[in-house]
């Protein structure tokens, strides 16, 4: 149920946020700085230490350098460092994890934070810090609660056992959501059983966000009462404030989905609803015929249409055509991303263009040149590509286009970690030498810039409905809430659905789980940010460790070398296999098998079956590494 | 007597495409879609009335009536107080299928006296004017099978959709009688005597 558990001290020692403007005479104190520390009950001597160091290193190296810092080492802690004006956040971490699971984790840590309560430095204007303290906490706590330490290495989205769940059941959720979208306002949303995703509409990174909304009412209504449980007929609704980022609204507003502008701008509508609504027939098209005569106050004509990358196939295949709709979306609200950009188009990929170069000016990786020079070549071309799909759309856009292995995550960022690299592992890999930039590229619009640079965040609410253990979360207008007849509409239409994909998937959930094979396996997908794994996580873990351990190796791994694609890693015991795509990354580790190994190569060392082994076992799990 | 059943559980059950879906949803909400999509596995649901000054929770089960939604619907049988079987007064096949639907019903929801079971059947749509199916064949088929009773009812402009769904609480809570008054009966005996046994031991 996403219980949010307390941070793993071996995920993360170290978290603060420093406001640099607060301190600026010789004699101000430091702690006047710090906005929120974690462990809060660290000695306050401490805190000033760690903050004035930090913040002072920071602040240091990249006046020095003019670029931002990243990544930070202190004895045997890793700091992932964000700087924005004269805030300065660190997350600290082992020197185990995965310098780019830091650096992720701390990302997401901000935009978690943002998408709650706005962005910080207004926050932190219109709320107490000891409320903020609050905010910081339940975020943190959300961040590092991942069921395992795998869930912490690959930031990734929990779904449903996919292999467990009838397909239709997953088509029947996405029916739902599409239902839900013919009412005007309502711009996206997911469907969630038991805190893991049935299918959503948005990228994987929102889809994170609303996750933890879930996750709290879920709690909350636990702690509350036993007797007023859910019921099926109405279910309790609940709603919160949200922001988004505007290229998170533009990926939303890019898919295709067929809504008026006119009713966006007239909600007391009641024009035509039924002309616009979107047929759930499979063979129906919208019509098209009114609306499409209609000018509409935006010209992009970027506006392609993009299956949300999550709900998959059914999607692509039950979408309906792609209609005016998506370019007449223009918001009233003067922060509207098609005013910001339709005027200058250039503008945003500019303000990407720098980001980005700076962004490989980094503390350790401006050693090496190399990816400097990458990040002005590759950056721009990429660049191009996008702005043919559109200015500034969301990383997950380029899901559509461009399959990129960083989809849509925050912070994938180009820095190399050499401190980590290769060296004193003993890894044995047909590794290809010669770096390339490309396929690690941030995402354009990655919502960790968005939040953090001079991009407005859009004010939107979260809708959540909950029928027992099944909660549908749209993402609305923030008129929809006072909107009796479009509440009206959504439950309507979504009510007797929701209410028997309920009672489907707890029959499904009560089939127990196969017993795990003799070998260890851990599968993610970039595109969906999903990971499917036998890996317990249990406490009593120990001899999943070292699988873990060299899950984590490898990935940095995959991560510092683009043109690597498999790799063993081995101690004189065990091996564990590794192999990644362009849209995935697979390990793998064969218990039992007697390794035969002499020290020099050998024909008949076990090690070198394990990709056949991997290929044959994973498949009923339906990894496909063919 | 003892306490009503304060929770019926009604299935809607028919051929793909006659308007079950709508029926439903016309009578919880007083609406129509002529848009739906096919339903997928079951859906519900529920609507409170009051039957004879008590509160009673109609809890509507709608279905998918294709084939291939065969086994995601049928585990959800069970349970049921009264089936409501559905065909489209345009459609002379959803008629001939009833049968079928009947049979389903029976063999997944466990039905142990079939004879006694409520059924209501619907020949709904009946505001399309190509009719294919009379009302005179289907008050015949309604008789020979169980004597049902038959409703013509259009989820579009809502013609005795409220009716069929009454007459369907209704069965249902006399066939709880019945039951209720059958198996005291026997099992009364059976409970009455080891009691009445032990009354004497002591």
């Amino acid at each position: 149920m996403a219980e949010v558990k307390p941070p793993d001290s071996r995920r993360c020692s170290y978290f603060f946020l420093y406001d640099g403007s607060k301190v600026r005479g010789e004699g101000d104190p430091t702690r006047d700085g710090i906005c929120y520390f974690y462990p809060e009950e660290t000695p306050l001597d401490k805190q000033d230490l760690l903050c004035g160091q930090l913040a002072g290193v920071g602040r240091c190296v990249s006046e020095l350098s003019s670029s931002a810092v990243r990544t930070l080492r202190l004895r045997r802690c890793k700091f992932a460092i964000r700087m924005k004006e004269d805030l300065f956040w660190a997350l600290g971490c082992s020197m185990e994890v995965p310098t780019v699971s830091v650096r992720e984790l701390l990302d997401h840590l901000i935009d978690l934070f943002c998408f709650y309560n706005g962005s910080v430095r207004q926050s932190y204007q219109l709320n107490s810090k000891e409320s903020l303290a609050a905010e910081w906490a339940r975020c943190l706590a959300h961040v590092l609660s991942g069921p395992s330490e795998l869930h912490c290495i690959f930031q990734s989205v929990r779904t449903v056992d996919l292999t467990n769940v009838d397909p239709l059941l997953l088509l029947k959720a996405a029916l739902i959501l599409q239902a839900c979208q013919r009412c005007p306002l309502v711009l996206a949303g997911c469907v969630l059983f038991r805190g893991r995703v049935v299918s959503t509409q948005m990228p994987p990174q929102l889809t994170t966000k609303v996750m933890v909304h879930e996750s709290d009412t879920y709690s909350k209504t636990q702690r509350s009462s036993g007797a007023s449980t859910p019921s099926a007929d109405g279910g309790p609704v609940s709603s919160t404030a949200v922001f988004l980022t505007p290229s998170e609204l533009q990926f939303l507003q890019a898919a295709p989905v067929d809504k008026t502008s006119r009713s966006r701008f007239t909600p007391e509508k009641d024009a035509s609803p039924k002309k616009t609504r979107l047929s759930r027939t499979l063979s129906d098209t919208p019509s098209l015929e009114s609306e499409s005569s209609r000018p509409t106050s935006c010209q992009s004509p970027e506006k392609a249409p993009f299956s949300p990358s999550m709900s998959g196939s059914e999607d692509s295949v039950f979408s309906p055509a792609p209609s005016q709709s998506a370019a007449g979306s223009p918001y009233p609200s003067p922060l509207s991303p098609v005013r910001l950009f339709s005027n200058g188009g250039n503008s945003y990929e500019t303000v990407e263009g720098a980001l980005d170069e700076s962004h490989y000016h980094s503390f350790y990786s401006s050693e090496d040149g190399v990816s400097q020079i990458h990040s002005e070549g590759d950056g721009s071309a990429f660049e191009e590509n996008l702005c043919l799909n559109g200015g500034a759309s969301g990383g997950g856009a380029t899901c559509g286009t461009t399959p990129e292995p960083r989809g849509a995550d925050c912070g994938g960022d180009p820095l190399r970690d050499d401190t980590t690299a290769a060296g004193d592992v003993g890894v044995c890999s047909r590794k290809a030498e010669g770096h390339k930039a490309e396929m690690r590229q941030p995402p354009p619009g990655s919502c960790a810039f968005d939040s953090l640079e001079e991009s407005p965040l859009i004010p939107m609410t979260l809708y959540t409905h909950r029928v027992n253990s099944l909660v549908l979360a749209l993402l609305v207008e923030p008129c929809f809430m006072s909107d009796t007849a479009s509440m009206e509409e959504v439950n309507h239409s979504s009510l007797a659905s929701l209410n028997g994909l309920e009672a489907h998937l707890r029959a499904v959930s009560s089939a127990a789980p196969g017993a795990a094979g003799p070998y260890l396996f851990a599968h993610y997908d970039y595109i969906q940010s999903t990971l499917t794994t036998n890996v317990s996580g249990r406490p009593g873990g120990a001899p999943e460790h070292p699988f873990v351990r060299a899950t984590s190796l490898l990935h940095s791994h995959f991560f510092d070398t683009e043109t690597l694609q498999e790799a063993i890693i081995r101690s004189a015991g065990t091996a564990v296999y590794g192999t990644r795509s362009v849209a995935q990354e697979t390990y793998f580790q064969q218990h039992g098998a007697s390794m035969r190994n002499s020290g020099i190569p050998n024909q008949q060392d076990s090690a070198f079956s394990l990709p056949s082994k991997a290929r044959h076992r994973l498949l009923k799990h339906g990894v496909n590494l063919l | 007597m003892t306490a009503r059943k304060s929770l019926l559980k009604v299935i809607l059950l028919g051929d793909g495409g006659v308007g079950k879906s709508s029926i439903m949803n016309r009578y919880v909400t007083n609406k129509f879609d002529a848009h739906l999509f096919h339903t997928i596995g079951v859906e519900f649901l529920n609507k409170t009335l009051e039957v004879d000054g008590s509160q009673v929770t109609l809890q509507i089960w709608d279905t998918a009536g294709q084939e291939r939604f065969r086994s995601l619907r049928t585990p959800f049988y069970r349970g049921s107080d009264c089936c409501l079987l559905t065909f489209s007064v345009d459609d002379n096949q959803s008629f001939l299928n009833l049968s079928n639907w009947k049979k389903e019903f029976i063999y997944y929801a466990d039905v142990k006296e079939p004879e006694n079971f409520p059924f209501v059947v619907l020949g709904n749509k009946v505001d399309v004017t190509e009719r294919q199916v009379s009302a005179e064949e289907a008050r015949m088929w309604c008789q020979e099978n169980g004597d049902y009773p038959y409703f013509e009812t259009s989820a579009k402009d809502a013609t005795n959709v409220a009716v069929a769904f009454e007459e369907a609480v209704h069965r249902a809570l006399a066939a709880d009688d019945k039951a209720d008054h059958l198996i005291p009966t026997d099992t009364v005996k059976l409970h009455r005597k080891p009691r009445s046994a032990t009354a004497c031991c002591s």
